[in-house]
């Protein structure tokens, strides 16, 4: 007997300051990951740039991101920009933005498949990320310990990487992911692709080129409205991250919240 | 007005394209980047030209599916033509004849411009004697990344009059990444280093490595390649049915044109 899948939706968290071609690879290789395992079956992809009370130097107004994120999508038939997360008052733990879309997600697949769902196929939601994320659990301030514990433990992680080690060592170095580490999928782009939003926002200041780096109506949405400019790279730039300032004053709270 | 004048250029990039791919198209642009910045050229032009099928490399698809591809990937630029000729000659050129074919050509339609005399002959008289003098206010300059550079080394891969001309008599642009060295490698041939001032060489800061490879590697093990390629291309390959594990073995035992012609000749 053929064994069933389960419904798996992927979300990318990020500034998407603007989104790139090698954000929406990223979904597609993990996508292609996880449906070779044989366990999942990828039924959708989110993306939900961050508000701007993140406080991100050079971080463009959230109602471009999101705008220039759908204008990219618009060829996609299962990955879709979500807007919730960039327009609450106040930046949002990645966990509570995880909540959020997961509470969504079952509600949506209680109601189109009836209360008969085996509990084994109920639908997940995984976080999907670059190599880099892994590393930022590292620093001090920039995530709360339980946050960290539910959102590998919990959710669990696709970490899409560029075919070096770092991810896995990164695990590794970890009690806590190591801990976790079925629950962290690794993917591999062979393709040594450096495009970064960085280096994108570097081009439009020198006025360079980026055509092919991200979809060309992107390109004309931030030329329509002048964004990345030697000014919008200044933004924030003496401010202190949100998160480190949030979590700062905060007790720590328990999971129930 | 300016005391300089300004060197119109044409960049060329030869090669499979099998399939093209973003970085190809990302070749041109930072290659017309570079070249602008100097303030010496204006790069009026951009012409892809897929090698054609007797070229013989191993997995090398039909040239119409090639040009087709290139073609599609290439309807959003203003500036970056294909060309047909090479694929369509009935053996495999030497990439100097195709350098020189479409100078020719590049300078006749500059004649035509400049021109008003229709009178045939005179026109053609005036093209041969422009083909041994270099004009100096438009340029063809071949483009392509630092493989091809090196394998200025790979004997019998190219004939010495041929490097000669094309780095001579015109120019070459060459895309590069941090790991490979194109100062070295020009700094250790005799004749590169002769016509080095040529010789532009254009650093990728952020790699991009999507190879042709790679894509053909994907597509034959059912993995996506979307935002590696234009969705048009992507969608002609599935139409098509093309990069099989067939595909990919296709000239798997036979010499590669160049090395076929060359070896056993003696060097210049």
């Amino acid at each position: 007997m053929a064994a069933r899948r389960v419904p798996l939706v992927l979300l990318a968290c990020g500034s998407f300051n603007p989104i790139t071609n090698q954000h929406m690879r990223l979904f597609e290789l993990a996508r292609d990951h996880m449906h070779s395992t044989g366990q999942y079956q990828v039924v959708g992809g989110i993306v939900s740039p961050v508000s701007d009370s993140y406080g991100k130097q050079g971080l463009v107004l959230a109602k471009h991101r999101v705008a220039m994120a759908e204008l990219a999508l618009q060829s996609s038939n299962w990955v879709t920009v979500d807007e919730w997360e960039s327009q609450q008052p106040d930046w949002t733990e990645t966990v509570v933005t995880m909540r959020y879309h997961y509470g969504r997600i079952l509600k949506e697949y209680e109601r189109s498949v009836g209360m008969h769902n085996n509990s084994d196929l109920s639908p997940q939601l995984k976080l999907l990320c670059g190599a880099d994320f892994l590393d930022t659990f590292k620093i001090p301030g920039l995530w709360r310990d339980d946050h960290v514990e539910e959102l590998v433990g919990h959710f669990g992680l696709v970490c899409v990487s560029r075919g070096e080690l770092q991810p896995e060592r990164a695990v590794h170095e970890s009690d806590l992911l190591s801990y976790r580490r079925h629950n962290i999928f690794h993917v591999r782009e062979w393709v040594k692709n450096e495009t970064s939003a960085t280096e994108v926002r570097r081009a439009l200041r020198r006025g360079l080129s980026v055509k092919y780096l991200l979809p060309d109506s992107v390109i004309e949405y931030i030329h329509r409205h002048n964004l990345y400019t030697e000014d919008s790279e200044m933004r924030n730039k003496s401010a202190v991250l949100r998160p480190l300032v949030k979590q700062a004053q905060e007790p720590v709270k328990s999971l129930d919240d | 007005m300016e005391g300089h004048s300004i060197t119109k250029v044409v960049l060329l990039a030869c090669g499979s394209f099998n399939p093209i791919t973003n970085m190809h198209m990302r070749m041109f642009e930072l290659a017309r980047d570079h070249l602008e910045d100097t303030g010496q050229y204006k790069v009026v032009r951009g012409i892809i030209s897929p090698v054609g099928d007797a070229y013989k490399k191993k997995g090398l698809i039909e040239a119409c599916h090639r040009l087709e591809m290139t073609r599609l990937a290439t309807e959003s630029s203003d500036w970056v033509m294909v060309d047909s000729w090479e694929s369509l000659q009935p053996e495999w050129v030497e990439t100097a004849k195709v350098v020189r074919h479409h100078y020719e050509e590049l300078l006749a339609a500059e004649q035509n411009i400049d021109d008003v005399d229709t009178i045939k002959y005179a026109k053609k008289r005036r093209i041969e004697e422009n083909h041994h003098k270099d004009r100096d206010d438009l340029q063809l300059m071949l483009l392509c990344g630092a493989d091809v550079l090196e394998s200025f080394g790979i004997p019998n891969m190219w004939k010495q009059e041929d490097i000669a001309e094309i780095v001579g008599h015109h120019g070459l642009v060459c895309i590069t990444r941090s790991n490979s060295d194109p100062h070295k490698f020009i700094h250790q041939s005799d004749l590169l280093w002769k016509y080095r001032k040529n010789i532009h060489i254009v650093r990728e800061w952020v790699t991009n490595d999507i190879s042709a490879t790679h894509v053909r590697r994907s597509l034959r093990r059912g993995q996506s390649v979307r935002y590696l390629l234009p969705d048009s291309v992507i969608h002609y390959i599935k139409e098509h049915g093309l990069y099989s594990s067939e595909s990919e073995q296709k000239n798997a035992d036979v010499v590669l044109a160049p090395l076929q012609r060359y070896t056993g000749a003696s060097s210049s």
